[in-house]
């Protein structure tokens, strides 16, 4: 992230106070969006997810990740269900920590290797994602908006998927899709390239 | 200065969740009168915007209801906070079982807590009319256990191939289960589309197929038959000096004249909290001193078996087994009753970010670590366990807590009777060991499990018996001291049974709607 001189600095802050707060994090999720790095977060997915899902498989999950996050919104409330009376709401979007750890990705990428990460063999760029996970409490692939890390952000949201089900089982389940109720009885089919 | 905005009508329903939407819907259809409803919370969103809404859910986790609970509405001990058009049954899970024929004699036959004064044949025609409106399907268990006087309005929610092979399980253990009874079309009806396996039932279905009340309220409004008025607060219940209930008195809560409710019947269907507190506030039907007392439901132990089976989670994820083979205890034994389910699951088999040595794995190690762990599958096993309610599991008005008008919220503390507390630990260690046997049967592990504080399925408050002085409302839901005030639903529950509750309540208040009909005109006069 650039440095801004300190009267810009001052201008910005006093800007932003008179700001309603909504306004100021939806703000911040936009410029976050629009800073994100296709190339390095498709180099990433590349490396964090299975090669089974191919190419073609890879950028649709990512692609799939970035409408995601871009639709990520602040403050909303929770599904609340029986057994509380409390109330939660969606945290803080992500985007700002993932778009800078994305970045942080491709300058360790040039340090080390002096090549931009995309350009790292498979091996590199985990060994990189390892390096930097390291040490972290790496949690679950639940609530992967909490991610702490942008390469569990995106794992969490393609292990969260029917489809991740779906390759998992080798079969067509389609968890959470509209399906005949009468090929319930029936074992899934099994998943083929063409289905 | 104005006075209150008056509304009359014939009859003048306080709440509009299903309890409500089955009373409103029998009397609209055999009787000609006038029916208004007063519901405190907002409107629900409309069929049509709730495939949007569930894919928010399903993305981010947010509420697919949106303003279902008002604010400030904050209340120790509630099971759910919402509140609008349907009430909580917008997101309930569609699961109908009946209660079984020992829930309403538990004192005639074991010697526990109290009988209800009505019997499972008495309610067996009103479950089977609440089928019917809502469109039940299911599977005819053993007539022993399962006993009906018609068949299933329609047919049961197939079994999956999961669960198809769970009930090859449990068959091995000498437990027969079968498909759980449901309000989900297993094929079109009444103008809704047939189930097609979305899996989000609860909290919602997003193309119709689960019954709601808001189909009613929308056939009843655009018939004309009922009226409904939303974000709307009764505050009072009035009787006049013979003890008939003259009004009710309301707050518009976005603004406006108050309003004054008059009819010549009252129908208090607010559930198990917002019906005794309305009575309480009021200072109505209490002459026994029980509204607000021996609320009721039921607890649950829970568990999760490994099984050398090969399961497929996601085939019908909400839709599972149910067996009624433990809701008659032996005499002599111990009072112990409880229900059983069986669900697919995916517990203990979910992808996992690092290994049993902590390795963090990624790339093509994280699917083969998933797929190993998923060669065979978990069952989800369940019991709800009859608790009998002590006089003083109660709710009562809360004077540390208010509404922006100054009413006092309720609260809620929740107590066994001592002979229910007195089994507790041992009701619990009973079902874990059948769960452990179960699991032994089909060669498996019982992996964990886990009993909720809480009582699901919540009623109560306004119990009903034969005596005046130790029940709040008749059979009927009459309440025993004012003739023209009736509560509808849960509430009235003596005990909470051992199975969800939904059709029970739907029963019972279409039995209260047929009462309050015999004093109204019929439609073909």
């Amino acid at each position: 992230m650039p440095i801004l001189p300190l009267s810009r600095r001052r201008l910005l802050l006093q800007s932003v106070a008179w700001v309603p707060l909504p306004f100021v994090a939806r703000r911040l999720h936009a410029l976050a969006i629009a800073a994100l790095d296709p190339r390095t977060l498709r180099a990433l997915g590349a490396a964090v997810l299975p090669s089974e899902l191919g190419p073609t498989g890879i950028e649709r999950v990512v692609a799939g990740f970035e409408r995601w996050l871009a639709g990520y919104r602040e403050g909303v409330e929770l599904v609340h269900g029986y057994g509380t009376e409390e109330l939660r709401s969606t945290g803080p979007s992500p985007a700002a920590r993932w778009t800078t750890q994305v970045l942080a990705l491709e300058a360790e990428a040039r340090s080390r290797h002096t090549k931009a990460f995309a350009q790292l063999s498979i091996a590199e760029r985990q060994s990189l994602v390892r390096a930097v996970l390291e040490g972290q409490r790496i949690g679950s692939l639940t609530q992967f908006d909490r991610a702490p890390h942008v390469a569990l952000g995106l794992l969490g949201y393609f292990y969260s998927s029917p489809e991740a089900a779906d390759l998992c089982y080798q079969a067509r389940i389609g968890a959470n899709t509209c399906r005949p109720l009468a090929d319930s009885s029936r074992q899934p089919v099994p998943l083929t390239r063409s289905n | 200065m104005s006075g209150p905005r008056v509304v009359e009508s014939d009859v003048c329903i306080i709440g509009s969740g299903i309890s409500a939407a089955m009373v409103a819907e029998k009397l609209a259809e055999e009787r000609n009168a006038t029916i208004v409803v007063v519901e405190a919370g907002a409107e629900s969103d409309r069929l049509g915007q709730r495939t949007a809404l569930r894919r928010r859910f399903l993305d981010y986790g947010e509420s697919p209801w949106r303003n279902d609970h008002l604010d400030g509405y904050d209340v120790d001990g509630i099971q759910s906070r919402s509140m609008q058009v349907g009430g909580l049954a917008m997101h309930w899970g569609g699961v109908t079982p009946r209660f079984s024929p020992e829930d309403f004699k538990v004192k005639s036959l074991y010697g526990v807590g109290h009988d209800w004064p009505l019997s499972y044949e008495d309610l067996d025609p009103w479950y089977q009319e609440a089928e019917v409106r809502m469109g039940v399907g299911g599977e005819q268990g053993p007539p022993d256990m399962d006993p009906r006087g018609k068949p299933f309005p329609l047919p049961a929610i197939p079994l999956s191939h999961n669960l198809l092979q769970l009930r090859d399980w449990v068959t091995k253990a000498g437990i027969a289960m079968w498909s759980q009874p449901s309000a989900k079309n297993p094929v079109p009806y009444r103008g809704r589309p047939a189930c097609c396996r979305n899996d989000t039932c609860s909290p919602v279905c997003p193309i119709g197929a689960k019954y709601s009340p808001d189909f009613t309220w929308d056939a009843l409004r655009k018939s004309g038959r009922a009226t409904l008025h939303t974000r709307t607060m009764v505050r009072r219940l009035v009787k006049d000096g013979s003890g008939r209930i003259t009004h009710a008195t309301a707050r518009a809560l976005d603004g406006g004249a108050d309003l004054e409710y008059r009819a010549r019947t009252f129908v208090v269907a607010g559930g198990y909290v917002w019906s005794s507190h309305l009575l309480l506030l009021s200072g109505l039907a209490n002459s026994s001193g029980l509204v607000g007392k021996y609320l009721t439901g039921h607890r649950n132990v829970s568990g999760f078996v490994s099984l050398p089976l090969r399961l497929y989670p996601g085939m019908n994820t909400q839709h599972s087994l149910v067996s009624k083979q433990f809701m008659r205890v032996p005499r002599s034994d111990r009072y112990l009753r409880h229900d059983l389910r069986v669900w697919e699951s995916s517990f203990g088999r979910e992808p996992r970010l690092a290994d049993d040595q902590g390795k963090l794995l990624l790339g093509d190690e994280l699917l083969a670590d998933w797929r190993r762990r998923t060669a065979t599958g978990t069952a989800r096993v369940r019991a709800y366990y009859d608790v009998i309610p002590d006089r003083e599991s109660a709710l009562s008005l809360d004077t540390a807590k208010r509404t922006a008008w100054g009413d006092p919220l309720p609260k809620l503390a929740w107590r066994d009777a001592p002979e229910s507390a007195a089994l507790q630990e041992w009701s619990e260690g009973r079902i874990r060991v059948l769960f452990a046997d179960l699991a032994r049967a089909g060669g498996g592990t019982l992996l964990t499990t886990r009993s909720d504080s809480f009582q699901d399925h919540p009623a109560g408050g306004c119990r009903m018996g034969d005596d005046p002085a130790m029940s709040v409302t008749d059979s009927w839901g009459r309440t025993h001291d004012h003739e023209n005030l009736f509560v509808a639903g849960a509430p009235t529950c003596v005990t909470g049974g051992c199975a969800n509750g939904t059709l029970t309540f739907c029963a019972l208040a279409l039995r209260t709607a047929a009462k309050i009909g015999e004093g109204l005109r019929s439609r073909a006069h």
